[in-house]
């Protein structure tokens, strides 16, 4: 499903000087993959996540999903093609806070071609399959943080995407809470979700089916 | 779209501290805007209400040597212009006049004018009923017609159908009614500045001019202006270029009349250039002045919209992570820049309304057509889209900056939604300094004129207006045929008010001080030649009498005030005041001199100089005292004259009295102009006063949005930096070490905008220059106390934010993400 060839990505320091955060970074990702990125700090983790989401385009080399060339795309045709695509769990949630639970749901749809009607069913779907109908009307403020990810995790994928993305998803959590949103993670790769993770944890790495370990901006 | 609606209300709502200042910034910049603009647009660039008013000019003649300019012309003078000039199509004159309106309940004054036959057809205006003047009724005893102002004919006459034809008594004779003019209808206009004209009301009566055979032989009894059409294709410039030879001819056949140099001649005044001249310089230092109110208030807008484009920053990256493409983005933001704009198009809409109203209450007694400004619609319209604009282009900001972000930054752990954006950071802290800047110049200005106010407040006016009535009386020339009947008059009124319980002192003059109006003529001293070479003085000229120097409390510096006994029996006496002792006597004793105040040398009539009173300044309060003399109304009488009424108690309260004292001597006297001294006084300063409270209100304004904007900037960096000021407080920095740091940034952005404001300041109040007095344009004092009075406020606007987070406790600012 993604190939990734010479992935780098480098910041100026100034003077010439380049500081990289990837380097030659060669992955292969096949559909219904589970796999954890793991290393250190500043091994650049999230980057390659975010390059993985289309949402950082500094990046050179070669990325192709599902045979599409992302390196060959404009920067719109990638959040075209991220839309259609990709959902994204924050380890911070990134609800927003001015909306409601039922609201935060319907951003992504009313960001892609969907009827009102259409719009609503997937909302309501959503609501029931996360368990959270009774809290449709309240704001992010008014949630736990395991609530808040499980919202996040809803509007991931509340307009079904092939590739899952999540960043530290239970970084911010307890550790039941982060138990629930590895369990649903694990259910929706069975049901054929590929996702992909950052992750610290040992433990919620043993919930995907591999482990890719990064050190340094390399894969090692 | 209606997803996007109700967001951008709830954000409103939310967050009003911002929605407030949004809305208040927009409403003033339309509010204050629309108000002057329309003030503008009404007074000088619409015309004034007649045909074609940029081919009409006022001319008026001088004589320099004797300092005598914008005086009215005589009647063979008209006909010497009328005859010999083909530059002007056609030519009218015309004076005012005063109309006893007998009936009713009461007698009334009515202001008018009288004016020759062609005057309608120059000003191109004709009756909504009836006819304009004919030739006919402009011979002596056919000029017993009268037009009336609609105004005046709704008022008096209840708007009567057949009021064309209808018969009234004005002035003791009948006159018939054989028109009416349009209520926009005005002529002559107040401010016509005609010397000795009493133009101080709006006119609502006009009655034909017949010269009569003895006026026509005297050149030298000027009392009329002359209003003129130029012909097709023909310039003031041209018109002008006629008028010499025909005022060279008229020195050449007049010897006697004229001196035989250039220093009289005639001046074709173009008519825009007298009415609006004047106010040209305070209506375009108004516009100038709600410019900057409207650039400030812009400048505002657009510190707090990029503030909340920083704000946004992290939710602006979650909706494009989220799939919001550019577009979208910025229709969303679009929708809620357009709501927060309409609230303050309407807020501003209804205070350019509200403003309008006020300045035309406020401003009517000085600014002439005020009263006929309305809210101009195109003006409005221009406002509003310049304000809401601005308000919608600087709002698409955060969509605009937020269309390709730097997701990974945004988004990643620990990313902070509020990035650091140098760009935007130094494009919000210059437009703070500008702000600042600009309400320095506006303080400044403001400043000024405020303390040449002061200063002229504080002027000696010559009298003491406190506990002083004034009315004007009008004696028509049928009932009061000759001087006697009239001296009579003022004796009786004068003796009878003055009895009156709390009546200190009543005394009548043929001007009152400060009225706006004027009266010279030309005397002779006993034992100096003079002729046209050498012009003999003409100096103010008063008809006063007995109690008039004690009611107005002029100071009696030597010799006596006039007295019963100087009655037309008597020799003709005079006072002068020290102005005009020291001009024409300035080293020797002028009591016991004559002077000639004969109408010529043929007629003379010597007046011996019996006392010596203090200068009056006549003009204004701005204005140094003239040479005056004052003679006895009783030995020179005139019909026209305003009383002068000191009590012992508020002087308001003996109107009663005084009108039915005057009533017992003719029923049929009416008083007009009630008012105090103290009003007549303020009215002579209500331009100043005016232009004071309009530009003192635009820097307050401008001074609140300046400190809106510090206030808003300062509390955004200060929000930034809160974590790193957590830092430095748990490293040990105390409080005053935090408040150096912070509010120091912002002393060097409002240091900056100071010494800009300043430049620009030295730079501009030479314009107002002329309505300065005893002021430089670059007091420095004024420049000083602003600078300070802004600094302050400025500072404790950037202090306020930064107090919040000094009383934070470290380890929540040092948790702090925005």
């Amino acid at each position: 499903m993604i190939r990734l060839h010479n992935i780098e990505r480098s910041y100026p320091l100034g003077r010439g000087q380049m500081f990289y955060v990837l380097r030659d970074i060669d992955l292969d990702i096949a559909a219904g993959d589970f796999v954890s990125v793991m290393g250190p700090s500043g091994a650049g983790k999230s980057t390659l996540l975010h390059i993985l989401g289309m949402h950082d385009h500094g990046w050179t080399g070669e990325f192709f999903l599902d045979e599409t060339a992302v390196h060959h795309l404009k920067s719109k045709e990638r959040a075209t093609l991220r839309n259609e695509q990709v959902g994204f769990v924050f380890q911070q949630y990134h609800l927003l806070d001015d909306l409601t639970v039922y609201e935060n749901l319907d951003i992504p749809l009313s960001y892609r071609h969907y009827s009102k009607s259409e719009r609503a069913a997937l909302v309501a779907d959503a609501l029931d399959r996360f368990q959270i109908v009774g809290k449709k009307d309240l704001y992010p403020r008014q949630l736990s943080g395991g609530q808040q990810q499980l919202v996040g995790v809803a509007r991931a994928i509340i307009a079904s995407p092939k590739l899952l993305l999540a960043d530290e998803p239970t970084g911010n959590l307890h550790s039941s809470q982060g138990e629930e949103i590895m369990e649903l993670f694990r259910k929706l790769n069975e049901e054929g979700m590929t996702i992909v993770q950052v992750t610290h944890s040992e433990k919620n790495a043993s919930y995907g089916k591999r482990i890719v370990q990064l050190r340094d901006g390399w894969i090692v | 779209m209606l997803n996007d609606l109700r967001f951008a209300f709830r954000l409103l709502l939310k967050n009003p501290a911002f929605t407030a200042v949004g809305v208040i910034a927009i409403a003033l910049g339309i509010g204050a805007n629309t108000a002057v603009l329309s003030l503008v647009n009404a007074l000088l660039i619409r015309p004034l209400p007649y045909r074609d008013p940029a081919r009409m000019v006022l001319m008026l003649e001088h004589f320099r040597a004797q300092h005598l300019d914008a005086i009215p012309v005589s009647a063979p003078e008209f006909v010497d212009y009328q005859t010999n000039c083909r530059t002007l199509e056609k030519m009218a004159v015309f004076q005012p006049g005063t109309f006893n309106f007998a009936g009713g309940d009461r007698p009334e004054r009515i202001f008018g004018a009288v004016g020759s036959a062609d005057l309608f057809n120059v000003l191109g205006v004709a009756p909504i009923r009836g006819r304009a003047f004919e030739a006919a009724d402009c011979t002596p005893g056919h000029d017993d017609v009268l037009i009336i102002s609609e105004r005046l004919w709704k008022r008096r006459f209840d708007g009567d159908p057949q009021i064309i034809g209808s018969k009234i008594v004005a002035n003791g004779r009948g006159f018939t009614i054989v028109g009416v003019m349009p209520a926009s209808f005005e002529f002559p206009i107040p401010l016509f500045g005609i010397q000795g004209a009493q133009f101080g009301e709006r006119a609502d009566v006009w009655q034909p001019l017949a010269f009569t055979a003895q006026e026509m032989k005297i050149r030298y009894s000027r009392g009329y202006a002359i209003v003129a059409r130029l012909a097709q294709d023909v310039s003031a410039k041209q018109a002008q270029a006629e008028l010499d030879p025909v005022t060279a001819t008229m020195r050449k056949n007049y010897p006697d009349n004229y001196p035989q140099n250039d220093s009289f001649g005639i001046t074709a005044f173009p008519l825009n250039e007298v009415v609006l001249g004047p106010m040209k310089p305070l209506l375009l230092i108004l516009l100038a002045a709600v410019f900057l109110v409207l650039l400030i208030a812009c400048a505002n807008l657009t510190t707090m919209m990029l503030a909340r484009a920083a704000a946004r920053e992290r939710e602006m990256g979650i909706r494009v992570a989220l799939g919001a493409g550019r577009w979208r983005l910025l229709g969303q933001v679009l929708v809620e820049s357009v709501l927060l704009s309409l609230c303050g198009g309407i807020a501003g809409v209804l205070l350019g309304i509200w403003g309008l109203d006020l300045l035309k209450r406020i401003g009517t007694q000085t600014v002439p057509r005020l009263s006929e400004v309305n809210l101009d619609w195109h003006v409005l319209i221009a406002t509003f889209v310049i304000a809401v604009g601005t308000g919608i282009v600087f709002g698409l900001v955060p969509g605009l900056v937020s269309g390709d972000p730097n997701l990974t930054e945004t988004l990643k752990e620990g990313g902070r939604g509020l990035s650091s954006g140098a760009r935007r950071n130094r494009l919000r802290q210059a437009l703070v300094i500008a702000e600042v800047a600009l309400a320095l110049v506006l303080l400044t200005s403001a400043g000024l004129l405020i303390k040449s106010f002061v200063q002229l407040q504080n002027v000696d006016a010559g009298f003491n207006p406190r506990n002083v009535l004034t009315m004007e009386i009008s004696l028509p020339a049928l009932t009061y045929t000759d001087n006697a009947s009239q001296a009579r008059f003022y004796n009786e009124a004068q003796k009878r008010i003055a009895s009156i319980l709390g009546i200190k002192h009543a005394g009548f003059t043929n001007i009152l001080p400060m009225s706006g109006t004027n009266s010279d003529s030309s005397f002779g001293i006993e034992g100096r030649t003079s002729d046209y070479n050498n012009p003999s003085p003409d100096e103010e000229f008063r008809q006063v009498s007995p109690g008039f120097f004690e009611a107005m409390e002029i100071s009696l510096l030597r010799g006596r005030q006039f007295s019963e006994s100087d009655n037309s029996d008597a020799p003709p006496v005079t006072i002068i005041n020290a102005a005009l002792a020291k001009r024409y006597w300035p080293n020797e004793d002028a009591i016991g001199k004559r002077i000639n105040i004969g109408a010529s040398a043929a007629r003379e009539k010597w007046a011996t100089i019996i006392g010596i009173v203090g200068n009056v300044r006549h003009r204004g309060l701005d204005y140094d005292p003239l040479p005056e003399y004052y003679v006895p109304i009783t030995q020179t009488p005139n019909n026209q004259a305003a009383l002068v009424v000191r009590s012992s108690q508020d002087a308001t309260s003996l109107i009663s009295a005084i009108r039915s004292a005057l009533r017992q001597i003719d029923p049929a006297q009416p008083i007009a102009h009630v008012r105090t001294l103290e009003q007549v006084v303020a009215d002579s300063v209500a331009p100043r006063r005016l232009s004071i409270w309009l530009l003192g209100l635009f820097a307050a304004i401008a001074l609140a949005l300046a400190s809106i904007g510090i206030y808003g900037v300062m509390s955004f960096l200060v929000v930034q930096r809160t974590h790193e000021l957590g830092v430095r407080m748990a490293l040990g920095a105390q409080r005053r070490d935090i408040v150096r740091l912070v509010v120091g940034h912002a002393a060097k952005l409002i240091l900056t905008g100071t010494l800009i404001g300043l430049a620009f300041a030295f730079a501009t109040t030479h314009l107002l220059a002329a309505m300065l007095y005893r002021v430089c344009p670059h007091d420095l004092t004024t420049f000083g106390f602003v600078t300070v009075v802004l600094g302050a406020i400025a500072l404790i606007a950037s202090y306020i934010p930064t107090s919040r987070v000094i009383r934070t406790d470290p380890m929540l600012a040092l948790a702090h993400t925005a």
